[in-house]
C-alpha cells in the first residue's frame, strides 16, 4: 500500500531522518494560522498518488500575502485527473543541492538494493546511468560502511546517517520502497524534502495499517469472501482460480477481439457458496452482458461449482470451463439447468463472445 | 527429473493444518502409485506423539529428522511464520524446502531465502504449488493425473495456469520431465535461471516450456541463461499496469516490466512465444 508524503514523513521523522516543518490543509483558509511557524516563504504539495507530480503542477510556491490565493489555486487543480483534496504546507528549504536515495527489493538477487544519485530532483527517472547501486544482505541490520562509501562516491558524509536510517525504516516498515527525492543539503544540515513509502501488502496487519481505503462496494464485497478483484472496462464478466489462469483468460478474450468486465481470482478450493458469491458479483455490473467461469484443479470439485452457478441464478448467460473431481456430475447438472459448459478456455471464450450483445 | 526422485524423503511442516493434512495423503498416495518414500513424517509444535493418515508427528524438524531420513520438507506453514519455518527447516539440515504458503511478508521471505542459502538449503517459493516430476515424485498441491511422463521442462510462476499447460501437453501426447512452479511472489527462492540450470544438466529434458507473467524481468533473465530449446508464454498482456509496479522498479528495470515488452524482448531473442495455452504443443514439437 502506497502512503502519501504527508504520512509518510512523520514515519521517516520517527527514524531521526529531519523532515521540514509542515501542516495538512483541507481548504485554502486554514493555511493563515500556520503561516507565522513557516517563516517568508512556503512550498505548496498536493498530496495525490501520482508520479511526476511537481512537473505536473502538483507543487507550488508562496509567500505570506499569496498563501491563501495559491492554496486556493492549487485546490482548483487536477494532477494528472486526480481533483487535490488535501495540500502538505512546508516551509521552503535553503536548498544547496538535491540527491536521489531509493531502497526497493531486488527481484533477481532476491535483496535489498539501493540507489543513488548525486542529482536528485524530477529528472532522475529519465537518467538511469546517473544512479549509482548496491544491494545489502537483507540479515544485516546496517549498510556497512564500506557499502555506503561504494554508494556516496564523493557526495558528502553527512548522508550516510540518513540513509542508513532510511534502509531502517524500510526493514521495519516492511517497505516495497523507500525513497527520498529529492534528499537535499542546507546549511541547517540534511533534509527529506519529498518522502514516498509503500508498505508490502502482505504485512499490513502486523504493520498496524488499515487496509485499502479507497474501495467500491463491489471490490469491497470481493474482499469480504476473500476474492482478488480488478474491474475493467469491457462487458464479459470473468470468473477464474488462481491469478495467472484469470489473467490467461483475460488475455484469450482480448487474442479474441472482446473486452473483459474484470478480473476475479476465486482462490483455492472453490465450493458452492464462494461460486455463487463471485457469479453474483461479477453479474451485479450492469456492463457485464456474459460470464466466462474457468476453473481447472485437482481439488475443484466440479459439481460443487455447478451448484454454485445454479443457487447464484443470474440473468447474463454463463459459460463454463472446468477440470476436476466429479467432472461428469458437474456437466449433467449444469445441462439439466440450461448452462453450457465446454472442453477447452479456447472453446469458452469463443462462446462468450458470440453469447454476448 | 530434476529436484528429487522415488528415494526422496520429505517431510511436511504444519502437517496437522487443513492443507497440510489433505495434501500429505495426496502426495502419498501418488508416491504409493509410484512406489516411491513420500511423506515419512510431520511437523507441528505441540502435536507430538499424533498422526496424519498414518505419518508421525513431530515438534520440531530436529526431532522428526532424528528419527527419519529425509532431506525434502513441504511448508504449509501460514504466512506470519512461514519465514521462521523456512530457516527452521535450513538450521535442521533440510537440503530442499518447497513453500505452499502465500502472503508471506517479503521481508520475511527475503531474510529466510538468504539464511537458507547459508546453509546450502534450496528453497521453491513462497505462493508456490511445488513440483511434480511424473512417475518419481511429487512435492506440494500439483494435480498429478493431468501431468504425464516425457522429455518436457515446464517452469512457472502460477499455479493452475501451469495445470491448464500440462494438460494441453499431455492432451498432445507431449510428456514431461519435472513441472516446476517458482511461485508468484516478488522474491521466490528457485528462479527460472535456477530451475533452467537444473533442465540443463538433466538428462530427460529436452526442452522447455518457460511460463511467465507481468512484473519483474526474470523470465528474459532465464530464457537467456539456457542453452536448451524453449517455448514461453506470458499472462497478463490486457492487465492495466500494476500499481504495485513501484518507481525504482522502473528504473531498475528500465521502466519495463510489463507482458507486452516482456513478450517483445523474448521474441527478439529468437524465442517462440505463445499468444495462448493452446499454442504451447505445437510450438514444442517444432523445437524439439
Amino acid at each position: 500500500m502506497k502512503m502519501l508524503e504527508y504520512e509518510a514523513k512523520p514515519i521517516f521523522s520517527t527514524y531521526g531522518i529531519p523532515v521540514p516543518k509542515g501542516v495538512l490543509i483541507r481548504a485554502p483558509e486554514e493555511v493563515t494560522a500556520h503561516l507565522p511557524e513557516f517563516g517568508d516563504s512556503v512550498v505548496m504539495k498536493a498530496q495525490v498518488d501520482v508520479g511526476g507530480r511537481g512537473k505536473a503542477g502538483g507543487v507550488l510556491f508562496a509567500d505570506a500575502t499569496s498563501a491563501v490565493r495559491t492554496a486556493r489555486e492549487l485546490f482548483s487543480r487536477e494532477i494528472k485527473g486526480i481533483p487535490v483534496k488535501e495540500i502538505l504546507v512546508e516551509e521552503r528549504l535553503p536548498i544547496e543541492h538535491e540527491y536521489y536515495v531509493s531502497i526497493a527489493i531486488d527481484r533477481s538477487s532476491k535483496q535489498p538494493v539501493i540507489l543513488f544519485a548525486d542529482a536528485g530532483g524530477v529528472e532522475i527517472e529519465s537518467d538511469v546511468t546517473a544512479v549509482r547501486k548496491v544491494v545489502v544482505s537483507p540479515l544485516l541490520r546496517d549498510i556497512p560502511p564500506f557499502l555506503m562509501r561504494e554508494l556516496l562516491g564523493g557526495a558528502p558524509k553527512e548522508l550516510a546517517p540518513v540513509i542508513n536510517s532510511l534502509y531502517h525504516v524500510f526493514q521495519e516498515k516492511d517497505a516495497m520502497l523507500a525513497e527520498i527525492n529529492p534528499l537535499v543539503t542546507t546549511p541547517r544540515g540534511v533534509y527529506a524534502a519529498d518522502a514516498k513509502l509503500i508498505v508490502d501488502d502482505n504485512a499490513l496487519a502486523r504493520q498496524g495499517i488499515e487496509v485499502n481505503r479507497d474501495l467500491s462496494e463491489r471490490e469491497r464485497e470481493a474482499e469480504r469472501h476473500g476474492f482478488s478483484y480488478v474491474e475493467l472496462d469491457g462487458t464479459i464478466g470473468v470468473i477464474g482460480n488462481g491469478a495467472g489462469l484469470t489473467m490467461s483468460t483475460l488475455d484469450l478474450i482480448e487474442y479474441y477481439q472482446g473486452r473483459a468486465a474484470n478480473f476475479l481470482d476465486v482462490g483455492g478450493g472453490a465450493d458452492q457458496e464462494r461460486v455463487k458469491h463471485a457469479v453474483r458479483l461479477v453479474a451485479s455490473m450492469p456492463k457485464v452482458s456474459v460470464i466466462v467461469v474457468n476453473l481447472l484443479g485437482g481439488i475443484t470439485r466440479c459439481d460443487e461449482v455447478a451448484k454454485g452457478i445454479i443457487a447464484a441464478g443470474v440473468t447474463p448467460p454463463v459459460i463454463v470451463r472446468m477440470a476436476g473431481t466429479n467432472e461428469e456430475e458437474g456437466r449433467r447438472l449444469l445441462s439439466e439447468c440450461g448452462y453450457r459448459m465446454l472442453e477447452s478456455m479456447d472453446a469458452a471464450v469463443k462462446a462468450a463472445m458470440e453469447a454476448r450483445s | 527429473m530434476i529436484y528429487g526422485d522415488k528415494d526422496l524423503g520429505v517431510i511436511v511442516q504444519n502437517i496437522t493444518g487443513r492443507q497440510g493434512t489433505f495434501h500429505t495423503e495426496l502426495m502419498n498416495a501418488y508416491a504409493r502409485e509410484v512406489g516411491g518414500r513420500g511423506v515419512v513424517a510431520g511437523v507441528a509444535p505441540g502435536k507430538a506423539g499424533r498422526e496424519v493418515h498414518g505419518v508421525p508427528v513431530y515438534n520440531t524438524v530436529k526431532d522428526a529428522l532424528a528419527e527419519h531420513d529425509a532431506t525434502a520438507s513441504v511448508i504449509f506453514v501460514p504466512g506470519g511464520a512461514a519465514g521462521d519455518s523456512i530457516m527452521e527447516a535450513a538450521h535442521a539440515g533440510i537440503d530442499l524446502a518447497v513453500v505452499i504458503t502465500e502472503h508471506i511478508p517479503v521481508h520475511d521471505a527475503m531474510s529466510a531465502i538468504a539464511y537458507a542459502k547459508l546453509h546450502d538449503c534450496t528453497v521453491i517459493g513462497p505462493n508456490c504449488p511445488g513440483f511434480l516430476s511424473p512417475g518419481e515424485c511429487k512435492l506440494g498441491i500439483m494435480p498429478a493425473h493431468l501431468a504425464t511422463r516425457g522429455a518436457v521442462g515446464v517452469v512457472s510462476r502460477s499455479g493452475t495456469l501451469t495445470y491448464e499447460v500440462v494438460d494441453e501437453l499431455t492432451r498432445a501426447g507431449i510428456g514431461q520431465s519435472t513441472v516446476v512452479g517458482i511461485g508468484g511472489d516478488p522474491v521466490i527462492g528457485q528462479t527460472f535461471v535456477d530451475v533452467l540450470a537444473r533442465f540443463e544438466e538433466d538428462p530427460q529434458t529436452k526442452a522447455v516450456v518457460v511460463i511467465g507473467e507481468v512484473g519483474g524481468n526474470l523470465e528474459e533473465e532465464g530464457v537467456r541463461s539456457t542453452s536448451l530449446p524453449v517455448v514461453t508464454y506470458i499472462a497478463g498482456v490486457s492487465a492495466p499496469p500494476e500499481k504495485r509496479m513501484g518507481h525504482a522498479g522502473a528504473i531498475i528495470e528500465g521502466g519495463e516490466g510489463d507482458a507486452r515488452s516482456k513478450v517483445r524482448r523474448l521474441a527478439a531473442l529468437g524465442v517462440p512465444v505463445a499468444s495462448r495455452p493452446s499454442e504451447i504443443p505445437g510450438l514444442i514439437r517444432e523445437v524439439l
